[in-house]
């Protein structure tokens, strides 16, 4: 069915990475963060999920040759040879409180950097999760915030965009902030007259009914109510 | 990009159009029941008893966590605690528990100390994917959801927790609503509710792949901007007690310098997460690199009782090609939405809605009976027919609803919209934990706990979406509980380590614990210097701003 020996990652291929000065082998597929756990160099990147979301080992790449290096994740990106590594922490800053039916000129009261962008793309250059930041930027100096929630829907506020911008600009900031605002105005009709209804009769009963003091019975009861939609 | 399995893949495009068209039947409780006994991990009888402690000469509990319950703690024979920082409430992990403690201890008057291992927020809460459960739609009740979720647990579930939980739901998504979540809408506004293995109507709320990462990045923001005083780096390595059993504080090692602190405490709320990492059986896991059972050591060194932890959650779908993946999360939401699991022959083999723990051993079977695909790394896997998605739910479906998934894949040069991936089991959840009470209680007055830490609530087998709604529920609950019956400040002693001390066999193993770090990163406890003294004090912390600093070059 597989030929193992077709496969350029399976696994038995070494090439050589660089981390502030050491040469390390590593095996070719795995992550920049298992080569260097297997080098015990664990404690030279800050690490976290281990599965690219929570934005703590952010790092620089560079080659000797002209393969592109720039920015990403050292848990999800695979060691390449010649890769040289530089650890790229993003400290978290203080955050900006969000607020009801945000608009542009409140963004700006909160974010007074927004406008100082000069279109250079660092920011979406920088990103790991190949967000449309500046693009983004420039929908928020016109207050199309829908827009923007989308773009950050995916962002893991690693703090690369803002780390690389020149301008002190603070895309990610900004996108949590248009997201947490628009989601503390989103109004929930059906949620609320749900929680304004009063326990009834009738919920009582099938309390009653599916907390049986008797463990066996229990579970029957539970499989019956499921199978119904509620007590026979 | 998977050349090595294209006579496997062309059977599965060969099928795909008979299969769409056929219904798979639900598996009878009989035969799940005969399926879990004899291929899923827990049943693998690579368990043992432990000869200490509470839980001694009763409950198996897998091999790699018994040698952790019964070993010695990390500090030094002679250490001796002097306090190095007072507070009112010590929130001991920094995922989605830990940060609804905290958060619900707002306004309290109470100084907070939150210490985390890794960074704020680095945790399983994070990374989890397909959503959290609440009962909000027409045919639904809470009732329902208690229906669904005690199946799905086995009937092992604590009735009273899980009433709690599934009663709290509606308002838990209020909750998280108002500190600005954004959770997938339908056309008319109403939240958008989907299925999950086990939910007999729809029920789960998301943000597309990423529910996690958009719940957790809100918490952070809201705790970032409230009074409680953060400490990352810093892990739990022992609890203080006052010598009469109750809890007063903890010893944490800060991770940057090697110093030991002594915390005194009035409360400690243990929200120290799961145990993926502690790799059982050797599978691979889905969780964060923190998640090494931590909170269970340091709770049975006090007596308290664990509970439920024979039982743990392999996810049926953890990636299993390409190498760097392996074990990381492929949401359940693909299998809801359509996706079938198909073996090397291009066939289905279960129900894809079926529990967890009954996909995974299906799954696991297929492996076994040589039904399922080899990558050239020899691992198992299954397929996981993701371009059924697009063609069920139209083009451009997998990568608006499940970004998360493309974002993955497509660095390996695999595009789930045209090709399907290769799934096994991952290690991915701790059904049990430390046994609590409705209040987050546990065993010992002075320690609560909320969270993956806790067992009893989701029996033996947790449904998808229950854990996003357990942190909140419970993270919530023992900030009341807290605040409702805060203890006095009591001394700090090593007493209840220097019982377990002491009634450790003779012969138990040499090793110690808590973990800390998976044993593949090779990190290590390592102490060094003297204590630090004097954190700041968080009551004299200015207020968050409502903005920024002005910016330095606005007249540049």
């Amino acid at each position: 069915m597989s030929d193992v020996s077709n496969n350029p990652l399976s696994g038995t291929d070494t090439v050589e990475i660089r981390i502030q000065g050491k040469t390390i082998k590593a095996k070719a597929g795995e992550t920049i963060i298992h080569a260097l756990w297997s080098a015990g160099l664990a404690q030279k990147i800050q690490t976290g999920c281990l599965g690219g979301v929570c934005g703590a080992c952010t790092v620089t790449l560079r080659f000797p040759d002209d393969r592109p290096g720039g920015t990403d994740l050292a848990c999800m990106r695979p060691v390449e040879d010649g890769m040289e590594i530089f650890p790229f922490p993003a400290e978290h800053i203080p955050p900006v409180a969000p607020v009801m039916n945000p608009d542009a000129g409140k963004l700006r009261a909160a974010f007074p950097t927004l406008d100082r962008c000069t279109k250079c793309d660092s920011c979406t250059i920088a990103c790991p999760m190949s967000i449309p930041v500046m693009d983004s930027v420039l929908r928020m100096q016109k207050g199309e915030f829908q827009a923007v929630a989308e773009d950050f829907t995916t962002c893991i506020h690693c703090g690369l965009c803002r780390v690389v911008c020149e301008d002190k600009v603070k895309p990610h900031n900004m996108g949590l902030w248009v997201r947490r605002s628009l989601g503390m105005t989103r109004e929930t009709p059906v949620l609320d007259q749900l929680l304004a209804m009063p326990a009834d009769a009738q919920s009582d009963r099938e309390w009653a009914y599916l907390l049986s003091t008797d463990p066996a019975e229990r579970l029957k009861r539970a499989r019956a109510f499921r199978d119904q939609g509620g007590p026979p | 990009m998977m050349d090595w399995a294209s006579e496997s893949l062309a059977k599965v495009e060969r099928t795909r159009a008979d299969r769409m068209r056929q219904s798979f039947p639900a598996i009878s409780d009989a035969e799940a029941e005969a399926l879990i006994k004899k291929f899923h991990p827990d049943f693998s009888g690579m368990e043992r008893t432990l000869k200490i402690g509470p839980n001694a000469n009763a409950e198996k509990f897998p091999n790699e966590l018994a040698d952790l319950l019964e070993a010695d703690s990390l500090l030094p024979k002679n250490f001796k605690p002097v306090v190095d920082v007072e507070t009112d409430v010590l929130i001991l992990g920094g995922g989605g528990a830990g940060v609804c403690t905290a958060l619900g201890l707002e306004g309290s008057g109470l100084s907070v100390h939150l210490a985390t291992k890794l960074r704020l927020g680095d945790a399983n809460t994070v990374m989890a994917e397909g959503g959290i459960q609440a009962a909000l739609g027409p045919d639904d009740s809470p009732r329902r959801h208690y229906a669904d979720a005690f199946v799905g647990g086995h009937g092992q579930n604590d009735p009273g927790l899980l009433r709690i939980l599934c009663e709290q739901g509606p308002a838990s998504i209020r909750w998280l609503n108002q500190l600005g979540a954004l959770f997938d809408a339908n056309p008319d506004g109403t939240f958008r509710l989907r299925s999950g293995g086990g939910t007999s109507v729809a029920r789960v709320l998301a943000c597309r792949d990423y529910t996690g990462l958009e719940i957790m990045r809100v918490l952070k923001d809201a705790v970032l901007s409230g009074g409680t005083q953060i400490l990352p780096n810093h892990s739990a390595v022992e609890l203080l007690d006052d010598g009469q059993g109750r809890v007063t504080g903890a010893v944490l090692w800060h991770s940057d310098n090697g110093q030991l602190i002594t915390v005194s405490a009035r409360a400690v709320v243990l929200a120290t997460g799961g145990s993926g990492q502690l790799r059982l059986q050797g599978y691979p896991t889905s969780n964060h690199m923190g998640a090494t059972g931590d909170g269970l050591v340091l709770a049975y060194r006090q007596a308290c009782h664990l509970i439920h932890l024979e039982s743990f959650q392999y996810h049926p779908s953890g990636a299993s090609y390409p190498e760097a993946l392996v074990g990381q999360l492929v949401s359940e939401s693909i299998r809801a939405a359509g996706a079938q699991l198909l073996n090397a022959a291009g066939e289905r083999f279960i129900n894809e809605l079926t529990t967890r723990d009954v996909v995974a051993s299906a799954i696991i079977r297929e492996g076994v009976e040589h039904r399922g695909i080899q990558t050239p790394n020899g691992r198992h896997g299954v397929w996981l027919d993701t371009p059924m998605i697009e063609i069920l739910k139209g083009e451009g479906t997998l990568a608006s609803q499940f970004p998360g998934l493309i974002h993955r894949f497509k660095r390996y040069g695999i595009d789930p919209a045209q090709q399907p991936i290769l799934v096994y089991p991952t290690l991915h959840y701790q059904n049990g934990g430390v046994k609590i009470t409705a209040e987050g209680r546990t065993d010992r007055p002075g320690l609560w706990a909320a969270g993956e830490v806790t067992g009893g609530l989701h029996g033996t087998n947790r449904l998808m979406g229950n854990s996003l709604l357990d942190i909140i529920v419970f993270g919530r609950r023992a900030a009341e509980s807290v605040r409702n019956d805060l203890p006095a400040r009591g001394p700090v002693t090593l007493s209840a380590l220097q019982q377990f001390r002491e009634a450790r066999p003779a012969g138990a193993s040499g090793g110690t614990s808590p973990q800390l770090y998976p044993s593949a990163s090779g990190l290590k406890f390592e102490v060094s210097g003297k204590p630090v003294v004097g954190q700041p004090d968080p009551a004299t912390r200015p207020a968050p701003p409502a903005s920024e600093p002005p910016d330095p070059f606005a007249k540049r």
